[in-house]
């Protein structure tokens, strides 16, 4: 028995026993667990890179040009080449906009009473609970549920604000979570500083813990913007594609670039139509970065600041 | 703090506009001067007065890129107004169109006048949403539906209606078969299977193909005709679908609206009605047409088309897409703009600038029946 142990220790050569090293086994196993890390993540990154080069191959060539982003594609068919997406961008950021006036004061300020006065009560279990499912709502869920309520009920017509409605439902819950968590990391400490200080609770939410968490809810705005403006089901149930510039979002149809690359996905044959698609879909993709790259930099600047 | 905090919202609210601005000043494109194709005698041109608004309509995806060249030329035109067109396809056109969320429909099948299912007829509730006045169908584009196919070095095939049931059906399973062999003589035709491409999704096109093979496929067919395919093959979605298809496999033969076997740079196989082998030309689709009769009565103009016909040049495989207006009921405004649209797509102007995609001009006799509908609008 001793003898097997002694001939699977390291042969002691004479030298000082070096310890620090790895058996020869322990050693593999390591290699082989990073190798087959590294190929995880390799492979995972196939899809990512794959899209980016196929979207900017083929869509950047219109995007040099000046008209994409001053003109529409009024009057442009499919086999003619010209216009651009401006009706479609602005289709875009004017729905998103209004999204965001809508749910960011509700986010917040229902996660400002999660977190600061309803902590631990019945009724906050319940929005909370509520929230959590909210979050798993499908879009077209919620573009049909507005339908239901805008159009068959109401009796409106489809236009740009109904997406707004139903994107607020997708874009409230992902800001209030986030704004939650924020709040929930601002030390008690800070409270506390501020009541001995004889500073009303509403005043100390105002001008400390809410400008503490400040970097914090503004990622949290921009991520949730960055979700709906990509959305697709609620722009094909509540609204209809125009080519014409339309900044009304209350009369009429408005384009929308999720909607733009729908129109001309049928007609990818004809070259003018498919650099369309490809260029409107770079241009979301652009967009979207954007937004994910300034929520980037506001919570850079944050965190600096929180030191 | 609240320096740095002014700081950061102002780098967010300056990005934010920087956005904006980089798309700010919008514009239409300048009109491309296009040629007009159509030696225009503008006394045709009815209804030239151009009212301003905007005009939204839905509908048939068949007629989408026809629908969008006359726009195009209506605007160059009548630059005031603003027509959109959303293909999102038949039954919902006339949906959103009952529902009166648009002001005009395009469908591939004219309204139906009986109940389905407990339901209310279309026409009835199109007649509702007009006020309690009838809603009229106006055929307006006819795509034929090209029978196109992939072949190495098989630049011209005949086919009749019964052995294009017989394929489509799956009875007959290879290239060389007898029944094709026939019809192609001097045509070194493969012994290799045939693969068929159909619709996936529910679609006009196959409702009036399989109209066509009942009508002309001498019993080879078995299948009733609908919307959904229930022949042989492989199923694609929408046309561009069945288009890639066959354009990427070798041996294989479809059904598709004209266009897109042109686009594809597919090969169309020409139909022999029983008076020789007709290739598929807007002329060829145009005679089919004007054999077609009227289905309803009066001023409404759905049409019956005679699939099984044996005219000398007519192709027979044909779809007619149309336009559903209210004849009465609309404000006054909505009516100028729809009136004004419609008689310029049912113009000469408007129908000969459809030649050059592959969609066949209406015959002189029904446009001018259709004219005279539009003009009867009020």
């Amino acid at each position: 028995m001793t003898t097997t142990l002694a001939a699977n220790r390291p042969a002691y050569d004479g030298k000082t026993l070096d310890l620090t090293g790895k058996s020869g086994a322990r050693a593999f196993r390591n290699t082989l667990a990073s190798v087959l890390i590294t190929l995880c993540f390799l492979i995972a990154l196939i899809p990512l890179v794959w899209i980016l080069w196929t979207v900017i191959s083929k869509g950047y060539g219109l995007l040099l040009d000046g008209g994409w982003w001053s003109e529409s594609q009024r009057g442009v068919t499919v086999r003619r080449e010209g216009g651009g997406a401006y009706h479609a961008i602005m289709g875009t950021l004017i729905m998103a906009l209004i999204t965001a006036v809508i749910a960011v004061p509700i986010a917040i300020l229902g996660a400002i009473y999660l977190v600061e006065y309803g902590r631990g009560t019945k009724a906050a279990r319940v929005v909370s609970f509520m929230i959590d499912i909210l979050t798993g709502v499908p879009s077209i869920v919620a573009a049909l549920f507005v339908y239901a309520v805008w159009i068959t009920v109401f009796g409106f017509n489809r236009v740009g604000f109904a997406v707004s409605l139903s994107l607020v439902l997708l874009m409230l819950p992902v800001v209030l979570r986030s704004t939650e968590e924020m709040l929930k990391l601002v030390p008690d400490e800070l409270r506390e500083a501020s009541y001995a200080l004889g500073v009303p609770k509403w005043k100390t939410i105002l001008k400390v813990v809410v400008p503490t968490a400040f970097g914090g809810i503004i990622t949290g705005v921009m991520l949730g913007l960055a979700r709906v403006m990509g959305e697709t089901a609620p722009l094909l149930i509540l609204v209809g594609y125009s080519k014409n510039i339309n900044l009304n979002p209350f009369e009429g149809f408005m384009g929308a670039l999720p909607t733009m690359i729908n129109q001309d996905r049928t007609e990818l044959a004809l070259q003018p139509a498919a650099d369309r698609v490809w260029a409107a879909a770079l241009t979301l993709i652009l967009l979207v970065l954007l937004l994910n790259i300034l929520a980037r930099l506001v919570a850079r600047f944050s965190k600096v600041n929180s030191k | 703090m609240s320096v740095n905090r002014l700081l950061r919202v102002g780098t967010v609210a300056v990005a934010s506009l920087g956005v904006l601005a980089l798309s700010a000043c919008g514009s239409d494109p300048e009109p491309t001067g296009s040629s007009s194709p159509s030696g225009s005698d503008s006394a045709s041109t009815g209804g030239a007065e151009c009212p301003e608004g905007t005009l939204n309509a839905e509908g048939s995806s068949a007629q989408k890129n026809a629908i969008e060249e006359v726009i195009a030329k209506y605007n160059e035109k009548c630059a005031d107004v603003t027509v959109n067109y959303n293909p999102t396809g038949s039954g919902a056109g006339i949906k959103q169109f009952n529902a009166s969320q648009v002001d005009f429909a395009g469908s591939d099948s004219a309204l139906k006048t009986e109940a389905k299912d407990g339901g209310e007829a279309e026409a009835a509730a199109a007649a509702k949403r007009c006020q309690n006045n009838p809603a009229v169908n106006l055929p307006m584009v006819i795509g034929p539906v090209a029978l196109a196919y992939n072949l190495d070095g098989v630049d011209k095939l005949v086919l009749d209606g019964p052995t294009a049931a017989k394929i489509f059906q799956g009875t007959v399973k290879t290239w060389n078969a007898p029944e094709i062999a026939k019809l192609n003589p001097g045509v070194n035709l493969p012994s290799a299977p045939i693969a068929v491409f159909f619709r996936s999704d529910e679609s006009g096109t196959t409702e009036n193909f399989t109209k066509y093979l009942e009508a002309a496929g001498g019993g080879a067919w078995k299948g009733e005709p609908a919307k959904k395919w229930s022949g042989t093959g492989a199923g694609k979605e929408k046309s561009a679908g069945v288009a890639e298809g066959v354009k990427s496999t070798k041996n294989s033969i479809t059904y598709v609206e004209w266009s897109y076997a042109v686009d594809n740079k597919l090969g169309v196989a020409q139909i022999d009605t029983g008076a020789g082998p007709v290739p598929l030309t807007a002329e060829s689709a145009g005679k089919a047409l004007a054999a077609a009769k009227p289905a309803g009565t009066g001023s409404d103009l759905a049409l019956k088309l005679d699939y099984a016909t044996k005219a000398a040049g007519a192709y027979p495989i044909i779809l007619v897409t149309y336009e559903i207006a209210c004849t009465k009921g609309l404000p006054a405004e909505k009516t100028a703009l729809v009136k004004s649209f419609l008689s310029y797509f049912a113009s000469t102007e408007g129908q000969g600038s459809l030649t050059e995609l592959n969609y066949a001009p209406l015959p002189e006799e029904i446009r001018t029946k259709v004219d005279a509908a539009i003009q009867a609008i009020s």
